[in-house]
């Protein structure tokens, strides 16, 4: 499913959050929101999946046009703190959040295990929350997000915290759910990261300042390295401001 | 709204300082009050004049208090001077005068017996108190122990619910919560029907432990009052939820106690409502604790059925349908609305 943003806009308050952002996520594609911390890609995710409305212009995913209460079903959330129920078991957790897409009983105990081998918490399953590390949580924060199975799958920051080697196993992992065909925008403020993607969004100060192919962007910069794009627009600003 | 009422009552009995809080706390509150508000076996000292009459001296013998003979000028210095004295009794030309300390318990005490000595000297005066609700030598806390039924019923389960709840704001669970295909109705009474599961097991150890163990009397059937103490934990519920709007972190859920409970604690029927200056008594209304209380008091003390407390249970739905509607808006702002 893809997601449309056309000239969207949010404030808060006096502040405007997100500036006449316009642009299309394409179906099946690993599209990462890239940008400085504050810049925005919170808000933008808030804004794809309907927790907040837009001010000005609209959000569609697929043909729904957002905020949408049907929606919900086909979109899977991974917010940047965890959202984890401490004084639980990793395994209520997920029994808990399963329940709600009334997956029946039998087919929600199978899909547990499943995603708890996928993100490799099989041994912890029955540890309340509030006892895991940092990873840890992180981990269970992806596979309660990927365990309804949606078409769209949104992660804010979902590696902030994780060493190497694990964080090398989430990519492969979200390479796999993607080969399944979900959509998936995740934020990061890793430059790294970028080349796991398909395409990038790279969001500076509320504003989309660049949308492309990865490999596209690369080739406009002189060394191969992403930052590089931040520091052209920082320049832009001053000189708009001078 | 099953899942989500089996989650909370998991969730907060892996939190035992929660179910200490709704379950211990309540008992020990109430076992203090019935200590600090119980008949006290306190006697007061009363002091003579040197030469006063043999036969006022043994007819305040006769009562419960300690009496000592002095030569004094001023009773008032006297007093300050004694520390263990309470009170002084003169023969003044036209009558006669009590010097107290202060006003306090001990000093009204002081009075009563001296009142009941100076009856027996003169039976002339002898006055019969009686009273149509109530008996005459009932302790602070049999007069006023249907309260604190009310008060912890409310309270406990309020901090409860509004700790949770901006847990669950500032931890992002609700965010997350609401961007599942659950409908905000189901929601909030998930969690009320959780933490009410809670209230249910509260108010019956409250109720059996305040009757049995601490021999609070009640004149009406309890049953209407643990109805009532329900009613008043799902509005407690739903009173929480709400505060925790405007919270940021539980530290500011106990700032809050001062604008939120402590009013509240003096319309519970401590103080009777016409005796409050100004028509302040009319803000009882907006308070949910006057109508459980009120109800309880009904209940407790002049016996009444449902007939007598439907009004307020009626006052307490209704309150509690308000703040459902204004949960259900709050909960809005998560969906875009
Ligand atoms: N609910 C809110 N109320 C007021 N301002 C907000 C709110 N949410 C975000 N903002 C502001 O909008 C801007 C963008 O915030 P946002 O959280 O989207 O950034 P971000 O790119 O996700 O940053 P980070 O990488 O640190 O997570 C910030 O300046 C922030 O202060
Ligand atoms: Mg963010």
């Amino acid at each position: 499913m893809n997601i449309q943003l056309t000239h969207v806009e949010k404030s808060f308050g006096e502040q405007l959050a997100i500036n006449d952002i316009d642009f299309t996520i394409q179906s099946g594609e690993i599209c990462c929101l890239l940008g400085p911390s504050g810049s925005g890609k919170t808000t933008l995710i808030r804004l794809m999946i309907g927790a907040l409305a837009p001010d000005q212009g609209t959000v569609r995913v697929g043909e729904t046009k957002m905020p949408s209460m049907s929606m919900l079903r086909q979109i899977g959330f991974m917010p940047q703190n965890d959202g984890l129920y401490e004084d639980l078991s990793a395994e209520a957790n997920l029994e808990f959040f399963g329940s709600i897409y009334k997956l029946g009983k039998k087919a929600l105990e199978a899909r547990i295990t499943e995603v708890l081998a996928l993100v490799d918490l099989t041994q912890d399953r029955k540890k309340l929350v509030r006892n895991f590390s940092g990873g840890m949580k992180k981990r269970l924060s992806l596979a309660i997000a990927i365990l309804h199975k949606p078409d769209v799958l949104f992660l804010d920051e979902p590696t902030v915290g994780i060493d190497p080697i694990l964080r090398r196993q989430i990519w492969d992992q979200f390479q796999t759910i993607r080969a399944e065909g979900t959509t998936i925008i995740v934020s990061t403020h890793v430059m790294d990261e970028v080349l796991e993607c398909d395409r990038a969004a790279l969001i500076y100060n509320g504003r989309l300042i660049a949308y492309d192919t990865v490999q596209h962007l690369l080739d406009q910069t002189e060394n191969g390295r992403v930052e590089e794009l931040f520091l052209i627009a920082g320049e832009q600003e001053v000189g708009e401001h001078a | 709204m099953r899942n989500l009422a089996k989650r909370v009552i998991f969730q907060t009995l892996n939190d035992k300082r929660s179910v200490a809080l709704i379950l211990i706390a309540p008992l020990l509150i109430l076992t203090l009050v019935y200590f600090l508000l119980g008949d006290s076996d306190y006697v007061p000292t009363v002091v003579l004049d040197e030469d006063a009459q043999e036969q006022l001296v043994e007819a305040f013998e006769e009562e419960t208090l300690v009496v000592k003979q002095a030569a004094f000028d001023d009773p008032k210095t006297y007093i300050e001077d004694h520390e263990d004295v309470d009170a002084v009794f003169e023969m003044t030309p036209d009558g006669t005068a009590i010097t107290l300390r202060e006003p306090s318990t001990k000093s009204s005490k002081a009075v009563r017996e001296i009142q009941d000595a100076l009856t027996t000297l003169n039976p002339a005066v002898e006055m019969d108190t009686a009273f149509v609700y109530g008996e005459e030598d009932q302790s602070t806390f049999d007069s006023f122990g249907f309260v604190f039924l009310s008060l912890f019923s409310f309270f406990f389960v309020f901090i409860l619910s509004a700790m949770a709840l901006v847990k669950e704001r500032s931890g992002g669970t609700l965010e997350r919560l609401l961007m599942t295909p659950i409908k905000r109705a189901q929601v909030i009474l998930g969690y009320t029907a959780g933490y009410g599961v809670f209230a249910i097991v509260q108010s019956i150890f409250i109720v059996l432990y305040s009757i049995y163990v601490l021999g609070l009397a009640s004149i009406g059937n309890m049953a209407w009052v643990m109805l009532t103490m329900l009613l008043m934990a799902g509005t407690a519920v739903l009173f929480g939820a709400t505060i925790s709007v405007f919270a940021r972190s539980e530290l500011q859920v106990v700032q809050m106690i001062p604008f939120t409970i402590i009013p509240q604690v003096f319309f519970s029927g401590l103080i009777p409502l016409d005796l409050i200056p100004y028509g302040l008594g009319n803000l009882s209304y907006v308070m949910p604790i006057y109508y459980g209380a009120t109800a309880i008091k009904e209940v407790m003390v002049y016996g009444s059925g449902f007939a007598g407390i439907w009004i307020y249970l009626l006052g307490l739905i209704v309150y509690a349908g308000v703040l459902f509607l204004l949960n259900m808006r709050a909960l809005g702002k998560y969906r875009g609305h």
